[in-house]
């Protein structure tokens, strides 16, 4: 036979030992963390937090009755010698059972009360006495977020503003795969799922800015898919809403601005759009979203990537989805090779400027830094009406979008010189008057690409009906 | 299915071999297909360990670059899938196997040709997801495969049809062998033994098989809709044709769950054996245990959109889950307070199974309290998806299923092998173990109620995580040093070779009966069952009043009388296979089913279509002869010639 | 057999769940109601009910030991499930005809997986039947061991049943199914 191991007394505390051990050590464990879930910025956060503690101490009550009692038995029943008497062969007690059924389920009954006046008062929609509601639609993309204001027409992505103690109610929405909209401090997670559309409703409490990460595996760079959320106060709120409607300055020609204008318009803006400001912009870039889901499903090689919009990115903090702070070194950093902050950035892969062996930008040190400096620039322009463009001023339209690469001379720049442009419009395309012409290089460049240029220009659709009218009739006088 | 008299031409001899390579391959003794479940699972324990310390070595500090996020995603989506199907579940098998048929008195399970093919395309299956590492698409969707991250759109390469493939092949192994274990434990007791009087491991391992073989079709047709969605360009789970990705998750988590105790249940059953004999009492309360067994299989199903509470099913689906999600923890603390109940005032032997069961108690209550946590949605909406849940469930397949198994593997080893296991060794195992798991899932819950998410390769210095991973990662190491001093103590022991005796731990149940290993047949003679325990009471039958004295519901069966309601079932012929040993007196000629290469075979065959989706639609040709060749050899071939 | 047949009933029961979940989901045509031929599928599934008689009488001559009246049923199911497999076979091609396959929608997605996993079923029937027919010829498959039969029984009404739960759930209670209403705001989402 066998007998009872000497080494195994010693020991057997030691595991209970190393639960404080690792308590200890866990003294980093703070509610300061930025997605810690104790130190709560919200009222949503913080119930589900005082939740949390609720069911935790009724948990470590039992699990210390649970586990004291294993220690006790087994120290006092443990077997002194091989001869010790055989142990009453017990068939069981009904009365027990009963009891330590009942007992579990009236803990249960407790710990569910509170647990669904959680839900209902969480997962039904904003209640109706929380104030002004303010509406967001969220969206998730591989592998960033967008943000939509619908009733204020504004476009935004990686950087949530939102008003102090104002409930704001999401309506969730994905572009590609499942993502999870989680900001720890303010509000518990729900998932942004394609074509299910879902809510989340939350109230930040406290100014600042807040840590949100996406939560759901959503591929490879799921780990860097951040995001922040920054709660206003009231006033600068409205101001931010005010300043997103408020055109960044033109360029003074010749500047680093100017000459990364030219660059961002020619390598980067078919896929990112700096206008959110101009009115009527807002609703087109919206329904781009199904085009590009479509196309997701549709094409072996998406062409209609999703890209997040970059209105007065200088205004940001962030890079890359929450990734780094923004600052020169980090853009140029980040346009020269998005790979070395993000692995797997869809960008990269999508973007011809990014087309070499190596991976990074076709563009000079110089090339890069312009254009991080123009992004930089992209603010609220402090004299708003002094550049705002007049809408039917096809010259001064021209000026703004389109100079960066046309001349209205005869040399070619990035694209073709147009002088003459009027005369030649006409017989262009068989059956496109010059009218038609025009305006199908605006709208649709990729249709009639002039011999010897890359087929780079961006569709300018988003600029408006009225601009381009005028645009049209303005190119038509050039000679 | 035996046509006798039709004659089908033999390529090869039915094969004779005793030992080597050949006698294993045609073997279709319960024992040996049992022993090659254990190793083959082992073998991938340490590989789906050595992915988990991998990734612990890239999260043991911010901002690493060991391994590249690809990567990262495919060793987490394999770690997860080499645990759940090719290691804990084939680990259970391989005790099924053994003790099954040893401890109702049977000399095999009922179809002992099925349990081999069970085994040969279980093998395959597990070959087949594990060569996607030789060709370098290892699967990266996720052990859950969540769409359509898990569809071609987004997931081109053919790791994911790699995870399919071989899951549906495993599928097949599964249910087959919970086919067998079902038809075995009803129809080849041995006489006498009723329902209520099977070991409890018995009872656990009917109640898993039964969840099995409805759990895993369900599997099955998720990876059929993915497929064809992957391979043919269906739409179950895109939306463009009116698909919807949440009917994934709901199919898949209707699996999931019943999974779930399929994976807990066998170590349940092995703790219930293991805490009795060494406190030398019976289980306190046997019925319950059963019952709340039973309760948690049949509960099991009605709790799988708790892992969907942030899917955004609504307030009333999320209320009904938590509830009924709730309600299961009510069993299983009848099972835990039960065995605390078999240890009260037991006389308690503290030897490394006794330690591991134990230990099983004290983990897997951490697990079920913080399950309690986020059965609460609002704020499972906080822990959903992070850390919180890594540790969790961990505290409940490691801290559980596996200490439950490891517990089993010390206290069976001498009945498998004849010798023990070092018991020094195996307490060093035991402490390392217990403080590499306790220091690597512990600081897991603070991570995760630090808002730290599952599934990231890497994170940013400024979030507070370091020292948490740093800790869990010297824990896993230190975990992984516990399962080397395991292997050590294998061989140490295996050199000793200090002998056991038939009943080296006083146990209580049949397989005790019979020599240590057990002979080819397992038993000389069909042991006669009167009494749960039926061997602790031959042994000492004076405890038989204490235990069946004050309770008139469990009387034992009167002396003489063979047959009560249950007990009549083991009289019934069952329909092929093994079964003519099964029934009957004990005394007549021992008949043990004759070994035979067919399982082997079709299960080959079988494989050779799996490949077919990775490689090309023409290596189905090459599978057909294999497959057709086996199905109609073992179909016209005689159990015994 | 039975715990394999309730194995079998989680199968098809997810995948018929499947069908009805996404049942009136189609974004795009053709749908149920222009495509379903109820007439023609009432025949093949009469054609698949008289082959399960025809398992009853064959079974009974097994036992009776009738050798070739046993042999001639159970070729008749033979022959029968192979009519209903016929019949499945024209009724695929003539869908695809009307551009109805897998990947038109999500119709044609639940229909095809569902029928053609059932169709599979009754394939193996058959092959399984045939070889019993075959060893019914034979001599080998006799009162003695009529289980074989028996299980083989099982089976088809097994699969038999399963039909009809088809049959009901695609061909008649969905064969006025048409374009989802408000369509559009299912697609914008």
């Amino acid at each position: 036979m066998h007998r009872v191991s000497k080494l195994s007394f010693p020991l057997r505390p030691a595991i209970f030992l190393l639960v404080p051990v690792a308590i200890a050590l866990l003294a980093a464990c703070t509610p300061e963390n930025n997605q810690s879930t104790f130190g709560t910025a919200g009222p949503i956060a913080k119930s589900q937090a005082d939740l949390f503690n609720f069911i935790f101490w009724i948990a470590a009550i039992v699990f210390v009755l649970v586990e004291g009692a294993i220690i006790y038995i087994a120290i006092r029943y443990r077997q002194r010698s091989p001869n010790d008497k055989l142990p009453h062969q017990t068939h069981g007690n009904d009365k027990l059972e009963i009891t330590w059924t009942i007992i579990p389920v009236i803990i249960l009954v407790i710990i569910a009360v509170p647990t669904l006046t959680g839900i209902w008062a969480q997962q039904n929609g904003v209640p109706d006495d929380k104030g002004e509601v303010l509406s967001v639609v969220a969206t998730g993309h591989q592998w960033w977020f967008e943000f939509q204001y619908p009733d204020h027409e504004v476009v935004t992505a990686n950087e949530l503003h939102i008003p102090v103690n104002r409930p704001v109610a999401f309506k969730l929405e994905s572009q590609d795969v499942i993502h999870s909209f989680w900001v720890p401090k303010i509000a518990g997670k729900v998932d942004m799922i394609p074509l299910n559309d879902n809510y989340i409703w939350m109230i930040g409490d406290e100014v600042g800015t807040f840590y949100g990460q996406c939560a759901e595996f959503c591929g490879i760079a799921h780990a860097h898919m951040r995001f922040r959320v920054i709660v206003d106060t009231e006033e600068d709120f409205q101001a931010w809403l005010a300043g997103m409607h408020t055109p960044a300055a033109n360029p003074v020609a010749g500047t680093a601005e100017a000459r990364g204008q030219t660059g961002f318009l020619t390598n980067c803006s078919m896929c990112h759009t700096t206008n959110s400001t101009t009115p009527g912009s807002y609703a087109r870039e919206t329904d781009t979203q199904i085009a590009r889901w479509n196309t997701w499903i549709e094409e072996e090689k998406p062409t209609q990537v999703s890209a997040p919009n970059l209105t007065h990115f200088g205004t940001r903090t962030t890079l890359a989805a929450g990734l780094q702070d923004l600052n020169q070194q980090s853009l140029e950093e980040w346009i020269d090779d998005p790979s070395s902050i993000k692995i797997g950035t869809r960008m990269q892969a999508h973007a011809s400027v990014y087309d070499t062996d190596d991976g990074t930008a076709k563009l000079s040190p110089t090339e890069v830094s312009d254009i991080a400096t123009y992004l930089l620039s992209l603010k609220p322009s402090a004299d708003a009406a002094a550049n705002a463009v007049d809408d039917g001023d096809g010259e001064a339209v021209f000026a703004a979008k389109c100079s960066g690469c046309h001349s209205t001379g005869p040399d070619a720049g990035t694209g073709p010189g147009l002088a003459g442009v009027g005369d030649r419009a006409g017989s262009r395309v068989d059956g496109l008057s010059a009218d038609e012409y025009i305006e199908q290089s605006l709208r649709d460049p990729g249709a009639y690409v002039v011999d010897g240029f890359s087929p780079i220009m961006p569709n300018w659709s988003s600029l408006g009906d009225e601009s381009i009218d005028a645009l049209v009739i303005y190119l038509k006088t050039l000679n | 299915m035996t046509t006798k008299s039709l004659t089908f031409p033999r390529l090869f001899p039915r094969p004779q071999a005793k030992w080597g390579i050949w006698s294993w391959i045609g073997t279709v003794d319960h024992k040996r297909i049992g022993t090659l479940y254990g190793i083959t699972a082992f073998i991938w324990f340490i590989v789906g360990g050595i992915e988990a310390l991998m990734m612990r070595a890239q999260l043991a500090s911010a901002e690493a670059s060991l391994i590249d996020p690809e990567t990262f995603n495919q060793l987490f989506t394999m770690h997860g899938t080499t645990m759940v199907f090719l290691v804990i579940m084939p680990l259970s098998a391989a005790f099924f196997n053994w003790l099954v048929p040893l401890q109702i008195g049977a000399r095999d399970v009922a179809f002992p040709r099925l349990n081999a093919l069970s085994f040969w395309i279980f093998l395959f299956g597990s070959l087949i997801i594990n060569a996607s590492w030789l060709t370098g698409n290892a699967p990266n969707g996720g052990w859950f495969g969540y769409a359509p991250n898990s569809g071609t759109t987004f997931n081109p390469g053919l790791g994911m049809t790699y995870w399919i493939v071989g899951l549906n092949i495993l599928g097949v192994a599964s249910i087959a062998a919970g086919l067998n274990f079902i038809v075995t434990i009803l129809n080849m007791r041995a006489p006498g033994m009723g329902m209520f009087k099977i070991p409890i491991f018995t009872w656990m391992t009917l109640i898993t098989s039964i969840l099995i073989v409805l759990a895993m079709p369900i599997l099955a047709v998720a990876g059929i809709q993915l497929q064809t969605d992957r391979v043919y360009g269906t739409h179950f789970f895109n939306s463009l044709g009116g698909g919807d990705p949440v009917m994934w998750q709901h199919i898949f988590w209707l699996f999931g769950h019943p999974e779930v105790y399929i994976l807990i249940l066998p170590a349940m059953g092995i703790v219930s054996e293991v805490l009795p004999t060494f406190a030398r009492k019976p289980l306190f309360g046997y019925p319950f245990v059963v019952f709340a067994g039973a309760v948690i299989g049949f509960m099991g199903w009605f709790v799988w959109s708790h892992h969907m509470f942030t899917v955004g099913l609504g307030p009333a689906v999320n209320t009904a889950f938590a509830v009924s999600t709730m309600l299961i923890a009510v069993p299983t603390g009848v099972k835990i307070f039960n065995w605390l109940g078999t240890l009260w005032g037991g006389n308690i032997r503290l030897n490394t199974p006794m330690l591991f069961s134990i230990s099983f108690i004290a983990m897997f209550t951490i697990g079920g309290l913080s399950g309690v946590i986020h059965a609460s949605p609002p704020t499972d909406s906080q822990q959903q998806d992070t850390y919180f849940v890594v540790a969790h469930f961990h505290y409940v397949l490691v801290g559980g299923a596996l200490l439950g198994i490891f517990s089993g593997i010390y206290f069976w080893w001498p009945k498998f092998t004849g010798w023990f296991l070092n018991e020094k060794l195996g307490i060093a195992n035991w402490a390392l173990m217990m403080i590499g798991f306790n220091l690597t899932f512990v600081p897991q819950h603070w991570l995760g109620m630090d808002g730290m998410p599952r599934r990231i390769y890497t994170y940013a210095e400024n979030m507070g995580w370091e020292n948490s991973n740093l800790a869990s990662s010297i824990g896993s190491f230190l975990l992984g040093v516990g399962i080397l001093v395991f292997i050590i103590n294998v061989f140490y022991s295996m050199m000793k070779k200090k002998m056991a005796g038939a009943d080296p731990w006083d146990g209580r149940t049949l397989e005790w009966s019979t020599s240590s290993p057990p002979p080819e047949h397992d038993f000389d003679e069909i042991p006669q069952v009167k009494y749960r325990d039926q061997f602790w009471f031959d042994k000492y039958p004076e405890t038989i009043s204490e235990y069946y004295g004050h309770n008139d519901d469990d009387q034992a069966v009167p002396s003489g009388a063979q047959i009560d309601d249950d007990g009549e079932a083991a009289e019934l012929p069952v329909v092929s296979g093994g079964a003519d040993d099964g029934h009957g007196d004990g005394h007549s000629a021992i008949h043990l089913p004759d070994k035979s290469y067919y399982p082997f075979i079709l299960a080959f065959g079988l494989a050779i279509f799996g490949t077919a989706f990775v490689t090309d639609g023409l290596v189905l040709f090459a599978g057909a002869p294999f497959f057709i060749w086996g199905l109609l050899g073992w179909s016209m071939e005689p159990v015994n010639d | 057999m039975w715990t394999f047949l309730g194995s079998d009933v989680m199968f098809f029961g997810a995948f018929i769940a499947t069908y009805l979940v996404y049942r009136g989901k189609s974004l795009n045509g053709p749908y149920p109601s222009e495509i379903l031929n109820i007439p023609i599928t009432s025949v093949s599934t009469f054609v698949l009910l008289m082959s399960s008689l025809a398992m009853v009488l064959g079974l009974h001559y097994v036992k009776s030991g009738e050798k070739n009246k046993a042999t001639l049923w159970i070729l008749v199911v033979v022959v029968l499930g192979a009519v209903f497999m016929g019949f499945q076979f024209v009724e695929f091609r003539e869908f695809a005809h009307l551009g109805l396959t897998p990947r038109t929608n999500i119709f044609g997605t639940t229909f095809f997986i569902l029928t053609g996993i059932h169709g599979a079923h009754v394939t193996i029937g058959v092959l399984w039947m045939a070889f019993l027919a075959y060893g019914s010829h034979k001599g080998s498959l006799r009162a003695d061991n009529a289980q074989d039969l028996e299980i083989a029984g099982l089976y088809w009404h097994f699969v038999d049943i399963v039909w009809i739960v088809i049959f009901t759930v695609i061909y008649l209670i969905s064969a006025t199914d048409g374009p989802p209403p408000g369509m559009e705001s299912v697609i914008h989402g």
